[in-house]
């Protein structure tokens, strides 16, 4: 708006004023002219006063319908009947429909205020001006005077109670419903209450005493009493009960009293029951540091009460006898302004009541987590802030521990609350498992379980796994690698206090700490405990990946393990061993690694030879028994004793296969025809066998397991690698091995039945395989022996005098230890007789063990090529590459047109 | 006079009678010249709480002059008569 317009405003006013005090003016003939003047001046300066005063918004909703209504409110209570109401309703219709004027509500709310100037005693203004001395200024302290008229509230009682709710009564209310009050708040309440609010307490009180009904015991005296109860202390009029769970109202009070009673009782029966709680001693750290919460909580609540006892206890002082309930009204202390100054704190009380219950059958992070749910989920933003708050002190000893556990590795929870619990070793022995572990890896293992349950909520799980680890780790690098030193300097450098508040800090710290941790924890394996050192020893001795040390290893033990078992001694086996590295590019490994090798035989069992009970092993120690546990160990055996196997066999038929070549070239020649045949589909078998076993090891060494060490390496050297990642990578690098190279394979389709592993098909072919060597070696010694008679004929054809010298000039086959060979040996007199009977036997026998040889041979190469695994897929097809065999399945899918047998020992290399 | 400005005199009038009306129903005991006052002064912006306790204060006040000026005239009767008996 323009300043004109302001003005033009401002000069309207000031007009009315002049003229509303002209006409209102009452001249006093007594008075000069002067005083008369100076009078209606002094009467137009207070006008502007209070106008001026007031002019500032208005009190009231701006809304003419209400304004309405309690003009017609007030017609109906007034008068009987409702005509006058009704007149009014139309005039009011009538007045809506005019459009000059702006501000009807403010003049319908005017003329309700000037109405009942007759009908009502209001509260009287002293005047300023009606005794000239007084300064104008006191014109705003104004006091009440009350109605005198006793049968004035029997007559209207509603009408002060309707007052009270106006909404000029709700509209001064002091803002503080809603959020939390501070004790501050309510002692600057006390302290400076407003003018305004003073007036309005005034006003209150002069209607609420209006209606007063004089109770038993006095308000005053309850007032007094209040304070007591309040702290759960009996007095004189309000006692309660021995147990503490009810309180006990004087039965003269009023329904009304009553109720307020009810809900002041509340806040001091949980009071009674919270302090009881605080003063218990059970509960761990956390349970401990809950109650010292909520008895701090508790404290402030009794700093509320001692405020209230101050103000009542000044209310109660400034009593006078003689007005209407004392007085009371005026002091602005009343029981129910007591309810409404306790409801906060009884919010409180009720929140921290409810916690207290649940708190007892849950412990540790489940508590937090408790607190927290209502911190986070709870509706009321009053009851989250508080939840907040408390929470903040109760998560106090959490953090303590989760900061000893993440920056010392050590766990410090005597009550057992933190979500990381040491496990009892006896217990992890004695678990379910079945594969119990000892040293080191149960200290990593199994030495520290994380409790799922316990995690609170303010971290998620992820978050939990990780300060797991970081613990664990750390404890580990202290105990089982003996490296305290740096877990000391370390805890000192980067301990940080770890508060209840930003959750992102804290998951960076811990971050930090876990990173610091794993490579630390790496490091110390790599270059302290030369872990990968023995991986790659373990690799290279017990997976046969040395060949050079394991060909001479074999070379020089195989005369010893054709003995039997019982025969084996260790020093000889060690011994043997010795010499294998010494002669081997073994002698250049470090001396770390050759030491922890040794040679050692299984448990015997009755027949078995040499060859079936020796083992290589690689002894591990702590705490690279983490990563090799002892499962590890046994896997690595395992594998190692059918690579062993295979590599004997393989060693058996190259024997014999030389012991052929050699001999084709001198004595098995010249022979019979049926002889000769018999040789060629023998070397044939033997070209087949050989061949498979070469295919199987390739395989095994090159296809299985230098791929999964592939594998295995570049998992370990990743950026960011972890223990736990390492153990992870060494088990599936194993598991491969294990699986691939067919030992634990199963058939699909009948997996339940043990008797078709591949390690079972594969131990049948490798019997079978050593069981045709044997048959050839016999079917040589024949030939030795033929060859000899032969010759022994010929000598004696040619010169039967020499004949005692014959038996000396024959070289005897020592390889053949048992069959006629030795038998023609032993008797070279024998007729010709017995030796022709022995071919046909023989002979027999190689075919027999060839043809099933080469059945279950193609019953293997039909398992493989249905396997879901594509190397051992290619293992079948490297074996077969030319079609030879016709890998048989229940349904043989492709029905080759197989090539004659006889075609096949010239395919084979 | 524009028909305008007479309309809205009219509607004026009008609403002081209805006001009026609603003051009497309501016992305020105000004539139409002091409402037609108030009214301008609340169409202007006064508090009308404000106004109305003024209002009351200086009725008040009125009456008590009322009552004093009375008063002295009764003793000033009587002290005329007192006079005239002497």
């Amino acid at each position: 708006m323009s300043s004109s317009s302001q003005i033009k405003r401002i000069e309207r006013i000031e007009q009315g004023i002049q003229g509303l005090v002209k006409k209102l003016f009452v001249k006093d003939p007594s008075e000069s002219e002067e005083d008369e003047d100076d009078r209606k001046s002094n009467a137009v300066d207070f006008v502007k006063q209070i106008l001026e005063s007031r002019s500032r918004g208005p009190a009231v909703v701006a809304d003419a319908n209400q304004a309405s209504d309690l003009i017609k409110k007030r017609l109906i209570q007034t008068n009987s009947s409702p005509e006058k109401a009704l007149r009014f309703t139309n005039l009011y219709s009538r007045l809506l429909s005019i459009p000059a004027i702006k501000e009807k509500w403010a003049v319908l709310y005017f003329l309700y205020q000037i109405g009942d100037n007759h009908s009502q005693s209001p509260p009287i203004l002293t005047s300023p001006f009606k005794s000239p001395v007084k300064a104008h200024r006191e014109s705003k302290s104004m006091s009440y005077v009350p109605s005198k008229s006793p049968d004035y509230a029997s007559k209207r009682p509603e009408k002060p109670f309707k007052e009270a709710f106006a909404p000029e009564g709700i509209q001064k209310l002091p803002a503080r419903e809603g959020g939390q009050r501070d004790r501050k708040e309510e002692e600057q309440m006390f302290a400076k209450p407003p003018a305004v609010q003073r007036e309005d307490v005034a006003l209150k009180a002069a209607l609420l005493a209006e209606n007063y009904v004089e109770i038993n015991p006095s308000e005053a005296t309850l007032l007094r009493e209040l304070p007591f109860t309040l702290q759960g202390l009996s007095s004189t009029n309000l006692k309660f009960s021995d147990d503490g769970r009810t309180l006990t109202l004087p039965p003269t009070l009023p329904v009304p009293i009553v109720s307020m009673f009810h809900t002041l009782a509340e806040p001091a029966l949980l009071y009674k029951e919270l302090s009881s709680f605080v003063q218990t001693a059970e509960g761990g750290l956390l349970g401990q540091s809950l109650r010292a919460a909520i008895s701090n909580e508790l404290r402030l609540y009794l700093g509320l009460v001692a405020t209230l006892e101050g103000q009542i206890r000044r209310a109660l002082a400034s009593l006078n006898e003689n007005e209407p309930r004392g007085g009371l009204g005026k002091t602005g202390v009343t029981l129910r302004r007591c309810v409404i100054w306790t409801r906060d704190s009884t919010a409180g009380l009720r929140l921290m009541s409810l916690i207290s219950e649940e708190s007892k059958s849950k412990k540790g992070g489940q508590l937090i987590s408790l607190i927290h749910s209502f911190s986070v989920c709870h509706g009321d933003p009053m009851v989250g802030a508080f939840a907040e708050r408390l929470l903040a002190h109760v998560t106090r000893p959490f953090y303590d521990m989760l900061r000893q556990w993440i920056y010392d590795g050590e766990l410090s929870d005597p009550h057992f609350e933190f979500f990381v619990s040491e496990q009892d070793p006896n217990a992890v022995v004695e678990a379910p498992d079945g594969k119990s572990r000892g040293g080191a890896s149960s200290v990593w293992e199994d030495k520290y379980k994380l409790n799922e349950d316990l995690v609170p909520s303010i971290i998620t799980q992820d978050f939990a796994q990780k300060v797991f680890l970081i613990g664990k780790s750390l404890n580990f690098i202290r105990h089982g690698c003996g490296d305290s030193e740096w877990v000391e300097e370390y805890s000192k450098d980067a301990s940080k206090e770890l508060r209840y508040g930003d959750t992102a800090t804290l998951e960076d710290w811990i971050d930090q700490a876990y990173k610091t941790t794993m490579t630390r924890l790496i490091h110390l394996m790599s270059e302290k405990f030369h872990l990968f050192e023995h991986l790659k020893a373990l690799k290279n001795y017990i997976l046969l990946g040395q060949g050079d040390f394991i060909a001479l290893l074999m070379e020089s033990l195989a005369s010893n393990l054709d003995r039997p078992a019982g025969a084996q001694y260790r020093h000889t086996l060690t011994a043997q061993l010795e010499h294998a590295i010494r002669h081997s590019n073994a002698q250049y490994d470090s001396p770390e690694v050759l030491r922890r090798l040794d040679a050692r035989m299984l448990q015997l069992s009755h027949g078995d030879i040499g060859w079936d009970c020796f083992t290589l092993e690689y002894k591990i120690d702590a705490p690279v028994d983490v990563v090799v546990t002892e499962w590890g160990n046994r896997q690595y055996l395992k594998v190692f004793n059918f690579l062993w196997r295979i590599k004997r066999v393989e060693f058996a038929l190259a024997t014999t296969w030389r012991k052929c070549m050699t001999g084709a070239r001198g004595i098995l020649t010249g022979g019979d025809k049926d002889v000769d045949q018999a040789w060629k589909s023998t070397r044939g078998v033997l070209a087949e066998m050989i061949h498979f076993i070469g295919q199987l090891q390739y395989y095994i060494l090159f296809e299985v397991i230098e791929s999964s060490w592939d594998e295995l390496e570049t998992a370990v050297h990743k950026e960011g690698c972890t223990l736990d990642d390492l153990i992870g990578a060494h088990t599936k690098y194993l598991n491969a091995i294990t699986h691939k190279g067919l030992l634990g394979a199963k058939k699909s389709r009948n997996s339940e039945n043990s008797d078709n592993t591949f390690m079972v098909q594969l131990g049948d072919i490798l019997i079978h395989m050593l069981n045709y060597r044997d048959a050839v070696d016999g079917l040589y010694g024949w030939s030795v022996a033929d060859f000899t008679v032969r010759q022994g004929m010929d000598f004696s054809v040619r010169a039967e005098r020499r004949e005692d010298e014959d038996g000396v000039l024959i070289p005897t086959p020592k390889t053949a230890r048992r069959g006629p060979a030795n038998l023609a040996d032993s008797t070279p007199a024998l007729d010709s007789e017995a030796i022709p009977d022995e071919f046909p036997v023989l002979l027999e026998r190689l075919q027999l063990l060839g043809a099933s040889f080469k059945k279950m041979v193609c019953v293997l190469l039909g398992d493989l090529a249905y396997q879901p695994d594509v190397d051992m897929r290619f293992l079948g097809v490297v074996m077969n590459f030319n079609d030879v065999y016709q890998p048989t399945r229940r349904k043989v899918r492709v029905p080759t047109t197989g090539r004659g047998e006889q075609g096949r020992s010239s395919a084979k290399p | 006079m524009p028909p305008q400005d007479k309309e809205i005199m009219a509607q004026a009038k009008q609403v002081i009678e209805v006001f009026h009306e609603i003051s009497s129903l309501l016992n305020a005991d105000l004539d139409k010249q002091t409402l037609s006052i108030c009214i301008s002064l609340i169409e202007n912006g006064v508090n009308p709480e404000a106004l109305a306790t003024v209002i009351k204060e200086l009725k008040k006040d009125a009456e008590e002059t009322k009552q004093h000026v009375e008063q002295q005239q009764n003793l000033g009767r009587r002290d005329s008569q007192a006079e005239g008996r002497r």
